[in-house]
């Protein structure tokens, strides 16, 4: 029996919602499970990929601070091939309208300006990650080597991509209906 | 015409000389992506998203304004193209706030195909995130600058187009923007929200309010017809979706206004505050109550029996279609023998008609006794863009004249002499003249006959067709016992002619609208009105023009055409027959439609 390939997803500046679209795969998973194993996941109990790493690593969401700048490189590290899944990692997407006030501006009005707030205070602790100036995709943190955008991504297009990784088929071209930004 | 031959992807083909690359790859079926260019704008080849390799020549050139020549062999996909596509597409996604996920154009948007078809799945350059604003000081539509590229559809066809000039280009560099006037507020620059800019927009940088994230255009219908606004005619797309208007778009492929519509043809009716009739009233013990139409046809004939054919008149809008007043003047003037009066008037056929187009190739232009740009402003484009080409526009008219700040010389009224004199000297004058034209006016303007093209502006919708019929002008109501007014959905309070009425005439109103009328009418026949009209309208060029029903007519509304149809039967007389034997027999009782 060949060994299993394994996968590992995490999570940065995002909204869970391609990690919902993973799932969306429904019975399909079950199927893949067969040949594929995966090793950790934000919405399993194994949070961090293994230490002698992956072959397949996938990431959601924006590089939005410093936190998800390190996740984001151990997961570099330990992965072969690693995929930038949905608008925010592929571009920046919803979290990256951050850039259109600026980090600063948008801190004020969350923290102070926000009518709710009452003697409000930006956090700001050497425990805490810090905000980046600029909210960018991860490929300009880290090489990617496939992307796959849409917001979130289609199960379908999380199941086609998969299946040509595992098939060994590169690129992953992704098929026009399949391939979205939205 | 010169046919030149030429070579696209190995493949040759043949096009007249003058033709563009694009155009000629258009006409081989060769798809050559754009986005500055614009079929109805000149091309200026700003954006560089149509290059195609030209052989023989060292850089990649726009096909948008590329002219073709002797045995020129292009490259439209070549691996050059492609990248040099692919660069234009990452610099313009490079800039501003191009996330599709939640953008109103996303899956309409010019640049989101281009970058789906190009298969950017990332983004090679940082996003440039200069903030720009957004102005939102219109009623009907609101411009994002952060999601503009600057192909400057939208200010080219205000100034080419529209010859309105509101909208330009200001700053350079990373700075540039279109901005309205000086910089102004849109909503208080001189715009005149013919939303010609909205129409235009390759992106989701200027969006309508009203429509917006009401929908994709594939999840919408689009029902073709014709705007029923004023005598222009004007081809627009109905967009609906789930029972309601979403968006009247104007139809680029219409010869009458070619794409444009005005405020009044493209917001307005989206705007209507009016409530509608939906069912057949009828006054009894004073008050007007819901009858079927059965017994409202019945009454309304036995009163138009009780009455001498001198004592019944009808009086039609000139928005009802060709088909109404063709049944209108079958029923009551040849049939019952009674009158027949138009509400709105209708301009003296003094001349030999030319057409709306032929403004167009004129060296003078001289308006008279009309007002294209409060009444049929999309006339007043033809002639307004006539003017910045270099005609002259000489205006006999008052101050108030919306073509004031156009003209070049100002006429008063009775000093036409002065015109007629100047455009005696031209080489192609075309004479303009509405309603308001005086007698004095056309006698002046005879001198002309034989030198220049006299374009009537008729005031009404299709008055061109009452008049043809002999509708054309208001009704004597001395001694009238039954009045029919035939309103479609026309605004009239009955003034003018209400009052002379005694308070004994049986009043029947047909209208869609509720109406100030129905205060003194007896009986309320409700009609179908513009977004459910079917049946066909003659502009004021006589072009016979079809109207299209985007939905059917809402409750138990019927067609104007319809429901005299169902009162000539309740009298006992002749029909008229099917729909498309009216229509028919209205279109062969036009007048002067030769070569049409």
């Amino acid at each position: 029996m060949m060994p299993k390939v394994k996968i590992a997803t995490d999570w940065l500046a995002g909204c869970a919602g391609c990690h919902m679209s993973l799932l969306d795969m429904d019975e399909r998973i079950v199927g893949l499970l067969e040949s594929v194993d995966f090793t950790s996941s934000p919405v399993t109990d194994l949070k961090h990929p293994p230490d002698e790493g992956v072959t397949v690593g996938i990431l959601e969401g924006a590089i939005s601070n410093t936190h998800n700048i390190e996740v984001a490189k151990k997961m570099r590290e330990k992965c072969q091939i690693l995929v930038a899944v949905g608008d925010c990692a592929t571009f920046g997407g919803i979290v990256a309208m951050r850039n259109l006030v600026g980090t600063d501006q948008a801190l004020e009005r969350a923290y102070l300006e926000t009518e709710s707030v009452c003697g409000g205070l930006i956090p700001d602790s050497d425990e805490l990650v810090k905000p980046l100036p600029m909210v960018t995709g991860v490929d300009k943190i880290v090489k990617v080597d496939l992307f796959v955008p849409g917001c979130p991504p289609r199960a379908d297009a999380f199941f086609y991509a998969l299946t040509e990784l595992l098939a060994g088929r590169t690129p992953v071209i992704l098929p026009p209906e399949l391939f979205t930004y939205d | 015409m010169e046919q030149v031959r030429i070579t696209i992807n190995g493949s040759e083909f043949s096009s007249p000389v003058g033709t563009t690359v694009l155009q000629a790859a258009k006409q081989a079926e060769i798809d050559i992506p754009t986005l500055c260019d614009h079929p109805a704008l000149a091309p200026i080849g700003a954006c560089r998203i149509c290059v195609v390799e030209v052989k023989g020549q060292r850089n990649l050139q726009t096909a948008c304004s590329y002219p073709i020549s002797e045995g020129m062999e292009i490259e439209t996909e070549s691996p050059r193209v492609v990248k040099a596509r692919k660069l234009v597409l990452d610099m313009l996604f490079s800039e501003r706030n191009h996330f599709c996920m939640f953008c109103e154009a996303s899956g309409d948007c010019e640049l989101q195909t281009l970058g789906y078809r190009y298969g950017l799945d990332h983004w090679l350059y940082p996003t440039y995130t200069k903030p720009f604003p957004i102005d939102a000081t219109q009623k009907f539509f609101l411009m994002e600058h952060n999601r503009c590229i600057l192909c400057q559809r939208c200010s080219r066809a205000c100034g080419e187009l529209v010859a309105n000039h509101t909208l330009g280009l200001r700053q350079r560099g990373t700075d540039t923007m279109i901005h309205a006037d000086t910089y102004l507020p849109w909503g208080e620059s001189t715009c005149i929200t013919c939303g010609t800019c909205l129409q235009s927009c390759p992106t989701g940088a200027i969006i309508e309010r009203r429509s917006s994230f009401t929908g994709r255009s594939g999840q919408t219908e689009k029902t073709a017809s014709t705007c029923s606004q004023c005598s222009i005619g004007c081809g627009i797309k109905v967009v609906t979706r789930g029972g309601q208007v979403l968006r009247i778009e104007g139809d680029w492929g219409a010869e009458v206004n070619g794409g444009l519509l005005c405020k009044r043809g493209r917001f307005d009716p989206l705007f209507e505050g009016r409530a509608r009739y939906t069912e057949p009233l009828l006054r009894r013990d004073g008050k007007l109550s819901p009858a079927d139409w059965d017994l409202i046809l019945t009454t309304v004939a036995e009163r138009i029996n009780d009455a001498r054919p001198d004592q019944v008149g009808i009086l039609c809008s000139s928005s009802a279609t060709s088909e109404a007043l063709h049944l209108a003047n079958n029923l009551f003037r040849r049939q019952l023998h009674s009158q027949a009066g138009l509400l709105n008037g209708a301009v003296p056929q003094a001349f030999d008609a030319g057409l709306l187009s032929d403004i167009e190739g004129s060296d003078i232009i001289i308006v008279a006794g009309a007002d294209p740009v409060r009444a049929q402003p999309v006339s007043s484009f033809i002639v307004k863009r006539t003017a910045d080409r270099g005609a002259r526009l000489v205006l006999v008219a008052g101050k108030d004249n919306g073509l004031s700040p156009f003209a070049h010389v100002h006429v008063p009224p009775d000093e036409i002499g002065k015109a007629v004199e100047i455009a005696s000297r031209a080489e192609r004058p075309t004479v303009v003249y509405g309603d308001a034209v005086t007698d004095a006016q056309l006698n002046a303007l005879k001198a002309l006959e034989g030198k220049a093209t006299f374009v009537r502006i008729e005031p009404g919708v299709n008055t061109y067709t009452a008049a043809s019929l002999g509708i054309n002008k208001g009704l004597n109501t001395r001694g009238l016992k039954v009045l029919y007014v035939l309103l479609g959905d026309q605004d009239w309070d009955g003034s003018g002619v209400i009052e002379s009425l005694s308070p004994d005439v049986f009043i029947v109103l047909q209208g869609g609208f509720v109406s100030p009328l129905a205060g003194r009418a007896d009986a309320v026949l409700p009609s179908a009105i513009w977004s459910e009209r079917m049946g066909t309208t003659v502009n004021t060029d006589g072009r016979v023009l079809g109207l299209s029903a985007a939905f059917p007519p809402d409750g138990e509304a019927k067609q104007d055409w319809e429901v005299l149809q169902l009162l000539a039967g309740g009298l006992g007389l002749e029909t008229g027959g099917s729909f498309a034997e009216i229509s028919a027999a209205a279109v062969a009782e036009l007048k002067g439609k030769e070569g049409r």
